[in-house]
This record gives structure tokens, C-alpha cells and sequence, in this order.
């Protein structure tokens, strides 16, 4: 239960470098025990590094690590009770769908009776009791993936890392992992620590998302802030498709501002930090948040434009729009209906996030 | 949880007796709770830098005594004028072992003689051998390759001993070859092959061919079949494509076997004396006649030895050396 | 490549296979011989060499001694081979390469030379020619192949399977006994077979090393010497056999198990 509780997971400003390469530049963060967080970010962002340094097999260079109120900086994997699901699964080939999952709690000094009936428990929660005698290489990629996650569970960890663990699925069964994945993590209550680069996957499963780059957290919140909310042009750039549109700003009052873009007046808002007149800043604009109209709407922005490319794509069709003075600029958008060559585009103000570089 | 208190529940389960079988902990989860063994890994992984040490020490012992110690003390006998050391005697330093060597003639004969035999033999056994080999990785399927790989494979297992034994048998007077010859009616009396170069150098090649082969097909096989037919559809012949393409890419293992090959024919001892006469006399056979007779003579064949031993290491090593720069030069 | 060139490949393939098995086959029939002298043609058969051979109790004798030389000799080799590795694989220290270099100087020092160094080795420590000196040179001999073999193994075992043992509360001996040795059990049965064979084949060593006991091929070497019996081939052939479904039986079980993992 996210409760007001201590958090279960404290990372306390831990730097790591491997020779000249900074991996992670003072990280901090809190996690609440039963969240589900995700890391996300290009390969060499610092999300890897993070999850090995909790998992233990790596050493930060300063920093501490604090877990269920314990310094566990300085212990190796085995004394931490913290589990991990890994990329490759690292399921032991030479053992049973059983053996796999009584390992770890072998070394619990757990009575064999106990072990009998919690393995019994994690099989048949994750429908895996047809194949408690197979061997690793007699299971396909998803039944592989929740013996990872059954043999990981079975300690009992206060936290429970996963590394990429669906990357070695094909799309379609990774979807449907995805929602099974968050239905466990409800279910059981385990605090989930993601790591992925796959935006769809921290989309749809994160209570909480950090999204890092070069070695630095770029923003930090639910799926929603982030997704209709960026701070930066790298998270706006990183999570979904995007238009940029950058400009002077005209005046700014509370969280609303008023840019130049190209001769048109147009109102985004400011979510974090409001910029002052003058200012030259940028605002995302989602593609999907931009209307389609035969004559100027009503409220909100509103621009008028020529259609210049259509891009068939099944159930929609991707537009480039020209606008503003001369055509100077192009949107991008989204329409699922047939559009004429000159129309009018517009969008909510709360639509077009302005953002903080 | 901190460690003083794990530590105290450890020992407290260590003195429960392990009854019955369901309610107790398997084996792992015993040991790994006992408390000598939590006192032994606490310090053994204490510390990574302990760990290590721990790790190496044994194999660095091993290799430095067991591996170099031997080959040391051969060098420092061959420095002595007398070994086994005997009552009343301490062993000087001397030359004298070294200088036997290069002054007298009756020794420089089988060691130049040992020399060119492995050279020569190193050769013909890769002639005879490459074919095969290219057969084996380029002509034959994958899975086929195995079963007949195992088939060449079995003579291998059979011992030195024996298999020089099956070649005094074949090339004997009474042998098999001499009675084929006579029912051909080629001959009327036996060609004496045995103990001779021909005996000797026949055989050397039958013990050693499969060392060649080995190297020589890991090669080959790790070559793509589609290169030699790039080079085809750019219009290269069959000599081209062998010479240009394959020949190159397995230079290396042309040069691990031919090394392993020379080394193993130059160590030889029991083969030249079962299967050689006295003109073909190798220096094995001089050097072993130096540990055969009581006392004295140690120091001598340990000064040959370490000559054998150096001249084998040195040419093999600028051999390969020159197959190194070959590969590079190729591929420029 | 023509189908002519495909052809006179595959001649010379089979040719070479004759030249492989032909002497062994001669000298396997000559066992048969009702004859004490050695030679063709055999005109009469007989079994009684090897009923001679399995009623001598000097043979019989030599034959144990030269297998328990091969176990104990294989035992030691696989665990220093397998220590050395577990140290060289997948880590970079200051001196790896000299470690790794001195790892495989005994197995391309030429025969000779390493049985001359082992028996002026042995007479510095004091140990007596005989089983253990004869042990020990077999041991160290062997322990290269076994390094390079476990190596070669260790390098495709994925770091995060030692990985998941910690993860799940091993620590490095429960992990290495558990994880590392399973997965290592192809190469070791292989390099097992292998180093009995070496053992039980090798003659150089054991002729300098041994005492008044024979092995196996130091005994046929002795027997040759005072002369070519049927007798002679009669041991052979056995040893023969039993090498040759020892090393088709680890090859057949370790390719079993490459496939398995």
C-alpha cells in the first residue's frame, strides 16, 4: 500500500564512471514501497548502472544506497533483499522449472516442506504448474520470462528489479506481458524497479517513470505528466512523436505564455517555471492533440494551413501541414478522416507544454 | 538485518540435528547458514582484493613450480659438473657441458639431423594433410562433418607405442607391404624398409598427422562458404579462389599445426628407436643415452636438452612469427 | 569447385582414412596368428594369444597400474586445470599473460625434454621413480589441454547465470559449485577423457619416471625390444579397444550435452 510510509528504496546521491565515461552524476531518488517505477532511456543514459548498483553488482564511486532502512552500500548480491529478472532471464539450464525457483530459497535455510509449498504458490499464481519439470531450453519466450519472475519473487525481496526483461520477446506477446507484468505487480504489492528504452512499455505499466540521459535524471512523474507534460526538449523528443515549435514570447501571465511563432500568436503553458517576456523558449506539441477544422474554431490556437504530405498508415493518416508567414514552418499531425488541401489546425492551450531549455 | 544477528540464528539451527527430511533445510541452505563455513566465506570474500589473492595463489604457485620449476632446474644442472650431487662432492659451475656440445662432431650430427627430419616431415604431413582437412570443412555437410571427423579421431586415441608397433608390422620383411610387392611379382627378396629414414619418416607422419589436421580444419571450417563464392562471381578460377582467399584465411592454422607438428617430431623417442636404425640415430636417442648410464653424465644430457629445448621454441616461435607478418602483410 | 576436384577430395579423404586404419587393422589380425613368428601371410588362426594374455597376471597388473596412474593423474589435472581458468577467464590482471603462457609451456615442450626435466625435477625433491613421480609428470602435462578446453567453455558461460546464483543469495563457492561447475560439465568430461588417454598412451614419461613397475606401453615397448610376438599384439589390440570406445563414449556424451545446454 503506498501509504505515508519511509521509502523503501533511498539512492542518495550515487556517481559511478567507468575510466573517462560518467555513467551516473549524483543520482537521487525515492521510492515508495509498491511502486511500480520505470527507468527509462537510450543505452549509456545511467538506467543499467542504476539498477546493477541496487541489485549490488556494482559499487557506486560516492553515494549511498539505503534500503528498508539499512546502508546496504557496501554488501554483495547475496546479502541484499533485492531479486532481479534479467535480460537474458539467466535461467540455470542445467535445472527444472522447480529447481530454478527453490534455488534462492534453498539458501533462505528454508525446511523443504516450506519450499514445497512456496514454490507451489509462485507456480500455479503465474500458471506455470504444466511445466514444473521442463528444463529451460522446453519453454518458449514467455512461459521462460514468468519462471524468471516466479524464481525472483520466491525470496520475497522488498524490491524486485527487472532489465529489459521483455526484450526478447516478439511485439505481439509483449503487449500482452506488459499488462500481465502490471496485474502481478498490483497482486502482489512488490515494489517494482523497471528498466527499459521501450516508451510504450513505461507508458502502459509505471505508476512513476525517471527518464535519464547522460548519466542525469531528465524528468521524473506518472505517465500522464510526462507524456503531456515534458520539461525538456529530450523528453518530449524521447516519449511519443512530437512537433517542436520555438519562438519569442510576446507576454506571460501565471502558467500561461504567449508565443511568437512565425507571425502567429499562439498560448501554451508553462508547467514548471514561467519564462519572461523576450525569452526565446520551445513548446511540444503532441501530433494527436492537433484538430482538423474547415473554418477558423473557436477557442483555443488556431492556425491556418496547406496540406503537403499525406502519409498512409492504417488507421490514420499522418499529415504535414505548412503554416504561418510564407508557409515557413510545417506541423505534424494525425487525421483519421479525408482532410482538404487548405485547412485550419487548432488545440488547447494546455496542449502545447512550454519547456524548460 | 544486520550481520550479528544472522550470524547468532545461524548457530543457533547448526546445533538443531538435521531430522527427518521435510522439515529440515536442503543441504545448501544448511551449509550456507553453518557456522564455521559463515566464518570461512566472511573472511574468504571480506574483501575483493583478499578474494583474489586467494584465487591466485594456487595457480601461481602451480604454474611457477610445477609448469617452469622443472625446466629451471634443467638449465641450472646443465651448468654443473656433476649431478646427482654424491657423497663428499659439492656440484661447480661449469661450461664444460655446453662446450661438449659444439666440440664434438658425434653429437652435432643427430641434432642437425633431428632438425631437418622435423622440417622436412612438418611439410610433407601438411601436403598430406591440407587436402583432407579442406575435404573434411568445405565438401561435407555439417552434420556428416562430425561422424567422419570421429572416424579419423579413433587411430588418434591409440598410443604411440601401439601405433609405431602397427608400422613395424606393415613395413616389416615379413609385413604386409614386402608380401603385396612379392605377389605383384614387383620383387623376389624383401625390400628392407625398416630402419631406415623411410621407416622413421613414415611413421613420424602417421603418429602426427591428426595434430596437423585439427588446427588446419578449426581453420578452415571458420571460413564462410560465401567468400569463395564472392571470389567466383568476381570471376575468379578455382586455383585463384584457393590461393587468394582460402590459403590466406588459413595461414593461421596452417602455422599452429605445422608448430605443433615440429615440436611433437622433435621430442620423439621411442618411435626413432623402434622404427630407426643406427644411421638414423635422433637427438632424443643421444640425449636419453646420457640418463641411462649412472652419475656423472646428468649434466651433460641437461645441457643438450636445453639446447633441443631452445632451438625448438626458437624456431617454432620465428616461424610463427613469420606466418603472423605473412596474415598481416595479406591483408593490406 | 568442378565435381571432378569434389571427387578426387573425397579419394583422398578416404585415402587417408585407409592409411590411418590399414596398420591397425594388420596389426589387430596378427593377433590371431597360430604362429610365434610375426608376419604375412597367416595362414592358421588362433585365439590363444589373448586367452594367453587375460590369464597373465603380469599383464593384468600392469594394465591397473597403468589405469590408476591415468585416474589419479586426470583428478589432479582437471582440478588445477579448472582453478587455473576459473583465475585466467573473463579477468584482467597485471602478469595474466605470463600466467597464461607458463599455463601452456608444458604441453609444446617436445617429449623428451619434458621427460628429462621432470626426472632432474624429481631427483631435486627427492621423490623416488615410480607411480607418484609418474602422477605427477602426467598431472602437469595434462593440465594445459584441460585450461584450454575449460577456457574455451568458461568464455561462453553468460555472466549474468553467476550473476543470478548471488542474486538469489549464493555467495561465489555455493554459485561456482551449483552454477559453474554444471554448466562446465561437457568440456570436463571431455578434457577428462582426453588427459586418461594422454596418460594411458603416453610412453616418454613413463619410461624415464617409472621404477621397476611398467605401464602399459612401457611394458609392449619392453617386450619389443626383446622381440615381435603375437603376444604383443594381442595386449595392443586390447588397449587398443578400450581407448578407442573411451574416446567415441566421451565424444558421443559430450556432444549429447553441448546440445542439451
Amino acid at each position: 500500500m503506498p501509504t505515508i510510509e519511509d521509502p523503501i528504496v533511498h539512492i542518495d546521491g550515487i556517481s559511478k564512471s567507468f575510466g573517462r565515461t560518467v555513467a551516473l552524476q549524483k543520482l537521487d531518488m525515492k521510492i515508495d514501497p509498491g511502486e511500480f517505477v520505470t527507468f527509462l532511456g537510450p543505452s549509456g543514459c545511467g538506467k543499467s548502472t542504476t539498477l546493477r548498483i541496487l541489485g549490488g553488482f556494482a559499487q557506486p564511486d560516492s553515494g549511498r544506497i539505503v534500503l528498508g532502512g539499512e546502508d546496504v552500500t557496501r554488501l554483495p548480491p547475496n546479502k541484499r533483499k533485492v531479486n532481479m529478472v534479467f535480460q537474458d532471464y539467466a535461467l540455470f539450464p542445467h535445472m527444472t522449472v522447480t529447481r530454478n525457483v527453490t534455488f534462492g530459497l534453498e539458501l533462505k535455510r528454508m525446511t523443504r516442506d516450506r519450499i514445497a509449498a512456496r514454490v507451489d504458490e509462485l507456480l500455479s499464481f503465474l500458471e506455470l504448474d504444466a511445466f514444473r519439470d521442463r528444463f529451460p531450453d522446453q519453454l518458449s519466450g514467455g512461459q521462460r520470462q514468468r519462471v524468471a519472475l516466479a524464481r525472483a519473487l520466491a525470496p520475497d525481496p522488498d524490491l524486485l528489479l527487472l532489465d529489459e526483461p521483455l526484450g526478447a520477446l516478439d511485439a505481439r506477446l509483449r503487449a500482452q506481458v506488459q499488462l500481465e507484468l502490471k496485474d502481478i505487480q498490483r497482486r502482489t504489492g512488490k515494489t517494482f524497479f523497471f528498466v527499459t528504452h521501450d516508451q510504450d512499455e513505461a507508458l502502459t505499466m509505471s505508476d512513476r517513470i525517471v527518464v535519464m540521459n547522460q548519466g542525469r535524471v531528465e524528468q521524473d512523474g506518472t505517465p500522464e505528466d510526462l507524456y503531456l507534460r515534458p520539461k525538456s526538449r529530450f523528453v518530449a523528443e524521447f516519449i511519443g512523436e512530437t512537433n517542436l515549435l520555438s519562438g519569442p514570447v510576446r507576454h506571460a501571465e501565471d502558467d500561461r505564455v504567449a508565443i511568437d511563432w512565425f507571425g502567429m500568436q499562439i498560448e501554451g503553458r508553462a508547467f514548471d517555471r514561467t519564462p519572461r517576456p523576450g525569452d526565446v523558449v520551445t513548446a511540444a506539441l503532441r501530433l494527436e492533440k492537433v484538430g482538423f477544422y474547415d473554418a477558423r474554431p473557436e477557442t483555443g490556437n488556431a492556425v491556418p494551413g496547406r496540406v503537403v504530405n499525406r502519409v498512409f498508415k492504417g488507421s490514420r493518416t499522418a499529415v504535414d501541414v505548412r503554416v504561418g508567414d510564407a508557409g515557413a514552418a510545417i506541423l505534424k499531425a494525425y487525421v483519421d478522416r479525408d482532410v482538404p488541401d487548405d485547412v485550419w489546425l487548432g488545440w488547447e492551450s494546455a496542449n502545447l507544454a512550454v519547456l524548460q531549455d | 538485518m544486520s550481520t550479528t544477528s544472522r550470524s547468532e540464528t545461524a548457530a543457533d539451527t547448526s546445533r538443531r540435528p538435521a531430522s527427518g527430511k521435510g522439515d529440515a533445510p536442503t543441504f545448501w541452505g544448511r551449509l550456507s547458514h553453518s557456522g564455521p563455513y559463515r566464518a570461512v566465506t566472511d573472511y574468504v570474500f571480506g574483501s575483493t582484493r583478499r578474494q583474489f589473492v586467494l584465487l591466485a595463489a594456487f595457480p601461481i604457485f602451480w604454474v611457477l613450480f610445477a609448469h617452469l620449476g622443472p625446466i629451471l632446474q634443467m638449465i641450472r644442472v646443465s651448468f654443473l659438473d656433476s649431478y646427482p650431487p654424491s657423497v663428499g662432492h659439492t656440484p661447480q659451475f661449469t661450461l664444460d657441458n655446453w662446450r661438449t656440445f659444439f666440440t664434438e662432431v658425434i653429437f652435432l650430427r643427430p641434432f642437425f639431423r633431428t632438425l631437418v627430419f622435423s622440417v622436412v616431415l612438418t611439410f610433407a604431413t601438411l601436403v598430406l594433410v591440407y587436402p583432407v582437412a579442406y575435404f573434411l570443412s568445405r565438401h561435407v555437410k555439417r552434420d556428416n562433418q562430425m561422424l567422419l571427423l570421429l572416424l579419423l579421431l579413433i587411430p588418434f586415441w591409440v598410443g604411440e607405442i601401439v601405433r609405431t608397433y602397427a608400422i613395424m608390422i606393415l613395413l616389416g620383411n615379413t609385413g604386409a607391404v614386402n608380401l603385396i610387392l612379392k605377389a605383384l611379382g614387383l620383387i623376389d627378396q624383401p625390400v628392407a624398409f625398416m630402419y631406415t629414414n623411410f621407416s622413421l619418416g613414415f611413421g613420424i607422419v602417421y603418429l602426427t598427422s591428426l595434430y596437423m589436421l585439427m588446427p588446419l580444419y578449426s581453420a578452415l571450417e571458420k571460413i564462410p562458404q560465401t567468400f569463395s563464392e564472392a571470389a567466383a562471381d568476381l570471376g575468379a578460377g578455382p586455383w585463384t579462389r584457393f590461393r587468394r582467399v582460402i590459403l590466406p584465411l588459413s595461414l593461421e592454422g596452417i602455422s599452429s599445426g605445422c608448430t605443433l607438428v615440429f615440436l611433437i617430431s622433435t621430442g620423439l623417442y621411442a618411435t626413432p628407436i623402434l622404427l630407426g636404425g643406427p644411421s638414423t640415430t635422433l637427438f632424443s636417442e643421444t640425449i636419453a643415452g646420457f640418463f641411462h648410464v649412472a652419475g656423472d653424465e646428468w649434466p651433460t644430457g641437461a645441457a643438450f636438452s636445453t639446447i633441443m629445448l631452445l632451438t625448438a621454441l626458437v624456431l617454432s616461435g620465428t616461424f610463427m612469427k613469420l606466418m603472423g607478418a605473412l596474415q598481416k602483410g595479406g591483408r593490406k | 569447385m568442378t565435381r571432378n576436384t569434389r571427387i578426387l577430395m573425397s579419394i583422398i579423404y578416404w585415402a587417408f582414412v585407409v592409411y590411418l586404419f590399414v596398420p591397425l587393422v594388420l596389426m589387430i589380425l596378427m593377433g590371431f596368428k597360430d604362429s610365434k613368428f610375426i608376419g604375412f601371410p597367416i595362414k592358421s588362426w588362433t585365439l590363444d594369444w589373448y586367452v594367453g594374455v587375460f590369464r597373465d597376471t603380469e599383464v593384468i597388473s600392469v594394465f591397473i597400474y597403468s589405469t590408476t596412474i591415468a585416474i589419479a593423474s586426470t583428478a589432479i589435472s582437471l582440478t588445477v586445470g579448472t582453478w587455473i581458468s576459473v583465475l585466467l577467464a573473463g579477468r584482467s590482471f597485471f602478469g595474466r599473460t605470463v600466467i597464461l603462457g607458463l599455463t601452456i609451456l608444458p604441453a609444446v615442450i617436445p617429449g623428451i625434454i619434458s621427460a628429462i626435466s621432470f626426472r632432474i625435477f624429481a631427483r631435486l625433491l627427492g621423490v623416488e621413480t615410480g607411480m607418484f613421480a609418474i602422477i605427477w609428470a602426467h598431472a602437469v602435462h595434462n593440465v594445459p589441454f584441460v585450461a584450454l578446453v575449460v577456457m574455451a567453455r568458461l568464455a561462453t558461460l553468460p555472466a549474468s547465470h553467476t550473476e543470478a546464483a548471488m542474486d538469489l543469495g549464493a555467495d561465489r563457492f555455493v554459485s561456482f559449485f551449483r552454477i559453474t561447475l554444471p554448466y562446465l560439465k561437457p568440456a570436463l568430461i571431455g578434457a577428462g577423457v582426453f588427459c586418461m588417454l594422454l596418460s594411458f598412451d603416453d610412453f616418454v614419461r613413463s619410461f624415464f619416471l617409472g621404477g621397476y613397475e611398467p605401464t602399459l606401453p612401457v611394458l609392449i615397448f619392453s617386450k619389443l625390444r626383446s622381440g615381435m610376438s603375437p603376444e604383443i599384439n594381442a595386449i595392443a589390440t586390447v588397449v587398443l579397444i578400450m581407448t578407442a570406445v573411451l574416446g567415441i563414449w566421451a565424444e558421443r556424451s559430450m556432444r549429447r550435452m553441448g546440445k542439451g545446454t
